[in-house]
C-alpha cells in the first residue's frame, strides 16, 4: 500500500522523473509527470504513448526516467499496458517471476486518451487490468504544432481551427467529458480521479489511490501547456488554478461507487478571466465568451447534481 | 514419441501452442483462424494450460498487447486472418523493431471487398516486409512443427525477431490430417524458456524505444536488416535439430519434390502445394519430367538456395495465391522474388506466373495439368509469350 499524504513535505524527496529532457519552459505535462512518478515511486513501469511526453521528452540519451519505460503508439497505450500486467500475472502463477509485481501507469495525452487511443483505454478498463492510466490533458495535439484533439474548448484556435472571417469563433464542437464517459460505462472501473498541477498534493494522492486499488484506475489531469494555450511560462500553476476558479475543468473523484468534490471555489470567477489570459482566445468576441460561460454553468451544474445525487 | 491424432490445423496449432507453455495469449474473432482460439480457450478454462487469455477489442489491441506482455519478458501467441492482419498493420514494425519475438499464427483468408472467407495469401504477403519471420504450413502437421519452430528461431538471442506462421484458410485449418503430436519432454529438450535481457525489470530499469533523431534510425534499422539476414543460419540449425529430436525432417527453405532430372517445375508456397504434387505425380507416370518446389520460408527469402534450386530447371512456373495489384510482372510475390532471385544468370531458366485460387477457389488439378503444359511449351520453345496468366480466365 502507498501512504497518502497531508503536505507537500510528508512526500518523498526521491525523483523518479529527473532533470534533462527537452519540454517546453512552464511545461504543465512534465509538472504533472514528476508528481506522478513521485507518488508512484520505484516499483513502476510506464507506458508512454506517443504524444509530447515522448517526442519532446524521451528523447534517446537523456530521457527522464529513473523507471522501466517502454514506448507504444499514439493508438494502444492500455493495449501495452494490458500486455505487461498480464504477463507478471502470469509469470507470478508460474513461478517465471519472483519479484513484487511492479505498478504499471500509462501516461497519455489527450489524443492518445480520448481520441485515437480511446479503444485501447476503453478495452483496458473493461477487461479489468489492474492498470493505472492517467491522461494528462493539455487540450491539443501538442508535439505536432497545436492541432485540435477532442478536449479543446469551444472557441480556442489550433492550427487545424484558426480563425478567419468565414469561420470567426475558430473550434466549433464542445470538448469530449472523457472522465465522465470513463465512469459511467466501465463495471470494472475500481476508482477514477481529475487532478490539476494547481493542487500537488491532491494530485500525489490520487496516484497513489489509483495504484492502490486492485484493478483498473483512471485519472484525468489537466495540464496547461504554454505553447497550445498561449500564456507566459511562469503562469502555468495561475492557469492552472484558474481553470477550476472559473469551473471550466473540475477536480473530483469517483471512489466506492461514490462522487466526492476535491475542490470547490467558494464564488466561482467568470471564464472570461480564464479566457483573456490566453492566447488561443483572443479572437472572441463577448458573443463568444458568453457561449462558453452558459456551457461552464450547464457543465458545473450536472457534476454538482451528479456528484450530490450520488454521494 | 508422441501420440498420433486426426486433427485441423487450428487444433494442431492450439496443440503446439500449449506445448510451448505460453503466458499470454490475445484473441479476437475474425475466420478462419478463430478455431484456434477456441481451442485455446477450452485449454485453458479445463486447466490444461496456464495463461492470460486476453479477450482483446480487435487485433490492433491483440498486437499491443503481446508487444507490452513480450516486452515484459512472457511468452506469447496471437493470431488473425484476412483483414485483421492487416488492421494490425502498425504495431508490426515496433514489435519487430524492439525485437520482441512474438509469436502470430495467420490462417489466411482474403482482403475485403468483398466479405470473402476464402483463403487466400494475400492479406500475410502484405506484411512481409516487416522484419517479421515468415513461412506457409502446408499440412496441419507443418502447422504444428512451424509453430514450435518459429518461437525456437524466433526467440534465439542471435534473432529476437516476430514470427508469422502462416497456414492457408480451411485447406490446412479445417480439413483435418494425421498429426503427431510431440510430448512435452520432446519441446522442453527443442524449446528452452524465453529469456530476454532487455525486457522491463524494475531491477533493471531501461527505457525502450526512445525518440530518435533522424541520424540514429539508420544504425537501428541497418541491426535488424542483420538479424533477419542471420536468422537464415538459425533457421538452418533449428530445423536439423528438430529433425533429431521429433524425427521429421524438413528441408528449412525449399522443399523439392521429384526434381531430379525435372525440366520444368512449379515454384509454390502452402497448401496448393499438395495438389501441385499430386499433378507431378500423375504426369511423372506418363514420363513427363515434371516437378514441385514448395517454398517454406518467406521471410527471410533464401535468395541463393532459390537461385540454386530454380535454376537446374528449363521453365519455372511461381504460383501466386495472392492479388499484388500492379506488381512488376503482373504476377505475385513468388514470381517476382524468383526473378530477382535468378537475375543474372541469363535466360537459360524461363519464368513465368501462374495467379490462382483467389477467393478461397481450389486450384483444381485440371489447371495444374494447363501450368504444366504451358511450361513445357515455354520448355521447348524458349519463348515466354507473357509474364503472368491469371487463373482461370487467362490460360
Amino acid at each position: 500500500m502507498l501512504e497518502t499524504v497531508k503536505t507537500l513535505r510528508d512526500m518523498p524527496k526521491e525523483e523518479y522523473y529527473v532533470p534533462g529532457h527537452r519540454t517546453c519552459a512552464g511545461c504543465g505535462p512534465a509538472l504533472v509527470y514528476r508528481l506522478v512518478a513521485k507518488a508512484a515511486g520505484p516499483n513502476t513501469i510506464f507506458v508512454g504513448p506517443t504524444g509530447c511526453m515522448y517526442v519532446a521528452n524521451t528523447s534517446y540519451g537523456c530521457g527522464p526516467w529513473a523507471v522501466p519505460w517502454i514506448h507504444a503508439q499514439i493508438t494502444n497505450g492500455g493495449g501495452v499496458a494490458s500486455g505487461i500486467e498480464a504477463a507478471y500475472k502470469a509469470m507470478m502463477r508460474k513461478g517465471k517471476y519472483t519479484g513484487e509485481r511492479p505498478h504499471a501507469i500509462v501516461m497519455a495525452g489527450d489524443g492518445g486518451s480520448t481520441d485515437i487511443g480511446l479503444q485501447a483505454l476503453s478495452g483496458m478498463i473493461y477487461r479489468g487490468h489492474d492498470v493505472l492510466y492517467i491522461c494528462y490533458d493539455n487540450e491539443s495535439y501538442a508535439n505536432t504544432g497545436i492541432q485540435t484533439s477532442p478536449t479543446t474548448p469551444w472557441g480556442a484556435v489550433t492550427t487545424f481551427t484558426p480563425s478567419g472571417p468565414a469561420v470567426p469563433e475558430g473550434k466549433r464542437l464542445w470538448p469530449k467529458d472523457n472522465a465522465q464517459m470513463i465512469a459511467h460505462g466501465h463495471p470494472e472501473l475500481k476508482y477514477l480521479a481529475t487532478a490539476s498541477p494547481a493542487f500537488p498534493v491532491d494530485l500525489f494522492n490520487k496516484v497513489r489511490k489509483g495504484l492502490n486499488a486492485e484493478g483498473p484506475a483512471y485519472l484525468h489531469i489537466q495540464a496547461p501547456c504554454p505553447k497550445g494555450w498561449q500564456f507566459p511560462s511562469n503562469k502555468t500553476i495561475e492557469m492552472a488554478k484558474l481553470a477550476l476558479d472559473t469551473g471550466m475543468f473540475q477536480l473530483y473523484e469517483l471512489e466506492d461507487g461514490k462522487y466526492k468534490m476535491s475542490y470547490m471555489p467558494k464564488e466561482r470567477k467568470p471564464v472570461e478571466e480564464f479566457i483573456k489570459l490566453q492566447g488561443r482566445f483572443k479572437h472572441l468576441k463577448p458573443e463568444h465568451i458568453e457561449k462558453i460561460q452558459n456551457f461552464v454553468d450547464q457543465k458545473v451544474k450536472a457534476i454538482e447534481i451528479e456528484i450530490a445525487a450520488l454521494s | 514419441m508422441g501420440k498420433k491424432r486426426l486433427i485441423s490445423g487450428v487444433v494442431a496449432t492450439a496443440e503446439a501452442v500449449r506445448l510451448a507453455d505460453v503466458d499470454v495469449i490475445t484473441s479476437f474473432p475474425i475466420r478462419p483462424y478463430t478455431g484456434i482460439m477456441s481451442e485455446l480457450a477450452r485449454m485453458v478454462a479445463d486447466g490444461e494450460l496456464d495463461a492470460e487469455f486476453i479477450h482483446a477489442d480487435g487485433e490492433h489491441a491483440q498486437l499491443s498487447i503481446v508487444y507490452g506482455a513480450s516486452a515484459a519478458g512472457a511468452r506469447t501467441f496471437t493470431g488473425s486472418s484476412g483483414v485483421g492482419v492487416t488492421y494490425a498493420m502498425e504495431v508490426y514494425s515496433p514489435i519487430s523493431g524492439t525485437r520482441l519475438p512474438v509469436h502470430m499464427a495467420i490462417a489466411d483468408r482474403t482482403l475485403d471487398p468483398p466479405g470473402d472467407f476464402g483463403s487466400e495469401h494475400t492479406e500475410a504477403e502484405s506484411c512481409r516486409d516487416q522484419c517479421w519471420i515468415q513461412g506457409w504450413a502446408a499440412t496441419p502437421q507443418e502447422a504444428l512443427d512451424l509453430t514450435l519452430l518459429y518461437y525456437r528461431i524466433g526467440e534465439d538471442p542471435r534473432v529476437l525477431l516476430p514470427q508469422y506462421a502462416c497456414q492457408d484458410g480451411y485447406f490446412v485449418s479445417h480439413i483435418a490430417g494425421e498429426v503427431e503430436i510431440p510430448d512435452e519432454g520432446q519441446v522442453k529438450e527443442f524449446l528452452p524458456p524465453y529469456k530476454n535481457k532487455h525486457s522491463l525489470n524494475i531491477s533493471d530499469p531501461m527505457i525502450i524505444g526512445a525518440q530518435i533523431e533522424p541520424e540514429m534510425g539508420p544504425p537501428l534499422q541497418y541491426q535488424r536488416y542483420i538479424a533477419i539476414q542471420e536468422a537464415r543460419k538459425v533457421i538452418a540449425e533449428a530445423y536439423k535439430e528438430f529433425g533429431e529430436i521429433f524425427g521429421r525432417k524438413y528441408s528449412p527453405f525449399v522443399e523439392e519434390y521429384m526434381t531430379d532430372d525435372a525440366e520444368v517445375v512449379i515454384f509454390i508456397q502452402g497448401a496448393h502445394s499438395v495438389t501441385a504434387r499430386n499433378v507431378a505425380l500423375k504426369l511423372r507416370n506418363h514420363g513427363e519430367k515434371v516437378g514441385v518446389v514448395q517454398l517454406r520460408t518467406l521471410r527471410p527469402f533464401p535468395t541463393e538456395i532459390v537461385r540454386d534450386v530454380l535454376s537446374r530447371f528449363k521453365a519455372v512456373g511461381a504460383v501466386d495465391n495472392s492479388v499484388n495489384y500492379g506488381i512488376a510482372g503482373d504476377g505475385g510475390v513468388l514470381l517476382s522474388e524468383a526473378r530477382t532471385a535468378l537475375y543474372g544468370l541469363g535466360d537459360k531458366t524461363k519464368t513465368v506466373g501462374f495467379v490462382g485460387g483467389l477467393g478461397g477457389e481450389v486450384i483444381t488439378m485440371e489447371e495444374f495439368y494447363k501450368m504444366y503444359a504451358k511450361l513445357k511449351e515455354i520448355a521447348k520453345t524458349g519463348k515466354v509469350e507473357r509474364d503472368s496468366y491469371w487463373l482461370p480466365y487467362e490460360l
